[in-house]
């Protein structure tokens, strides 16, 4: 049954970025499906911590098994001790999913190397550090998804984006490259390019809705 | 309502061109297993039949309509027909195509009739299927529209002129669809890559799929469950988009992979070498 083929029973997935709606969504999505689900934040902050927790008492409420872990993604110890933690936890890992996110907008002449560099880290660096160590257990198995949730603006640029439309053009990249890379070896990688999804309550501001009422659907999904 | 829950179609009606065998019978009975009664349709009226018999072992209903869909009369009436049998089309798939007679010519051996045929297989069709059904959907104030184009509807090929013409045509009529019937209508692309459907001298001519990424060629249940998806409410905010299926071959273009062993291509003519 076709159904049956999109159930994830048995598998054991980890969220990076759990901490925004995007990664919240698929988390609870992964695990709608079946799957027991690891979550991660960005970046450590009181607030992520506390939308990590909150995604992972909704995977626990669907019976699934799940954590919530805060960690730095662009630190490589925190990354791998996070996939550590999930193979340790659920016995596998068959799915990553890279929802890092970190949110930049500025002129690009204000723009700090410390600012371009926390945006690239968090947003790029990291999901290369989530895929390195996911990948050495999903090729140690011959088995893995990884999906990468991107942006539309990985494809086109936007004003005062510079740091962030470079970052997410470089996932979308890294992930063909990974896909490639791994072809034979039974992981796959793909990207998400997500558009303007109204996650974060952002249509109660007047510049994004004016920004909408410019594209083709006149709602956000 | 769960994730899997939204792949249940029950009650929802699709019309599927070129069932009779491939993509479009792997596309049909996938539909069929998700619940959705099936209008199948086909020049070839026995392979259809086929087809309608794997639907109805899913339990569903399945209209059998020969159709030509280079004929706008027959494309219409078929319509009808499916209207009257179950009321409703809340999916389109429009699968039919194929290289036609002249793929592969030199573009001065190709005729007028054969680019003819050609851009009505590939791409005409699609449009009079569209066309014929977008009335019905936008009355009902909903619909989806899954239209197959393929690996060279996105990039070219030597002295393959009629098919990547019609399917990178398919590709922008689907966009274009997209921005004049947002939001009642989804449409997006299906771009397959190599799928022998089971023929050994296709897998055989496709050097079993050595030089693809992944080392191997399509297989067509790897396609149907792509449709289930696109066909449900799962992509609501998912439009005008091309979704490839093709074991990672457009992810590199041109560019040596260091896994895909090359096949090497013959010497163009008068390359003097």
């Amino acid at each position: 049954m076709v159904a049956e083929q999109f159930s994830l029973a048995g598998k054991a997935a980890l969220v990076i970025g759990a901490s925004n709606p995007l990664g919240r969504a698929a988390a609870v999505a992964l695990a709608e499906a079946g799957a027991d689900v690891g979550v991660a934040t960005t970046t450590r902050s009181q607030r992520e911590e506390v939308a990590a927790n909150s995604c992972a008492n909704e995977i626990w409420a669907l019976d699934r098994k799940g954590f919530a872990q805060a960690i730095d993604a662009a630190d490589e110890r925190d990354v791998d001790s996070l996939v550590e933690r999930a193979v340790s936890e659920f016995g596998r890992l068959d799915i990553l999913v890279n929802a890092q996110d970190l949110h930049f907008a500025q002129p690009a002449l204000e723009i700090s190397l410390a600012e371009w560099r926390r945006v690239i880290n968090a947003n790029l660096t990291g999901v290369f550090l989530a895929c390195r160590a996911a990948g050495r257990e999903m090729l140690k198995r011959e088995s893995g998804r990884v999906v990468n949730i991107s942006s539309v603006l990985a494809e086109r640029g936007m004003a005062n984006g510079s740091a962030y439309c470079a970052a997410q053009a470089g996932v979308l990249n890294l992930t063909r490259a990974l896909a490639l890379e791994w072809a034979r070896t039974g992981v796959t990688v793909n990207a998400v390019g997500a558009g303007w999804i109204d996650a974060g309550g952002f249509l109660a501001d007047e510049n994004m809705k004016r920004q909408l009422e410019l594209s083709a659907v006149q709602a956000a999904g | 309502m769960g994730v899997l829950d939204k792949l249940r179609l029950d009650g929802k009606v699709a019309i599927v061109t070129g069932a009779g065998r491939g993509l479009g019978r792997a596309m049909a009975v996938a539909l069929a297993e998700a619940g959705v009664k099936i209008v199948a349709t086909a020049r070839t009226e026995s392979q259809i039949e086929e087809t309608a018999g794997l639907v109805r072992d899913k339990g569903r209903r399945c209209l059998v309509m020969q159709c030509d869909v280079t004929d706008s009369e027959s494309v219409n009436a078929m319509v009808d027909a499916s209207l009257g049998e179950f009321g409703r089309i809340d999916i389109l798939v429009n699968n039919a195509g194929g290289a036609t007679d002249g793929f592969g010519n030199s573009l001065e051996a190709i005729t007028d009739e054969q680019w003819r045929v050609g851009i009505a297989t590939n791409l005409t069709g699609a449009m009079y299927c569209s066309r014929a059904v977008i009335p019905h959907m936008l009355e009902r104030g909903s619909g989806k529209i899954i239209n197959v184009t393929s690996g060279f509807g996105l990039r070219a090929g030597r002295n393959n002129f009629i098919y990547t013409s019609a399917k990178a045509g398919l590709i922008n009529f689907t966009r274009s669809l997209t921005m004049t019937y947002a939001p009642a209508i989804q449409a997006n692309l299906i771009a397959p890559g190599l799928f022998p459907h089971g023929d050994p001298a296709m897998e055989e001519w496709w050097k079993h799929g050595m030089f693809v990424p992944m080392g191997r060629l399509g297989r067509d249940e790897e396609l149907g469950p792509l449709c289930v998806f696109l066909a449900s409410d799962l992509t609501s905010y998912m439009n005008g988009q091309v979704v490839v299926l093709d074991g990672g071959g457009l992810a590199g273009g041109e560019l040596p992979t260091g896994f895909a062993p090359q096949v090497p291509l013959p010497e163009p003519k008068g390359s003097g070498k």
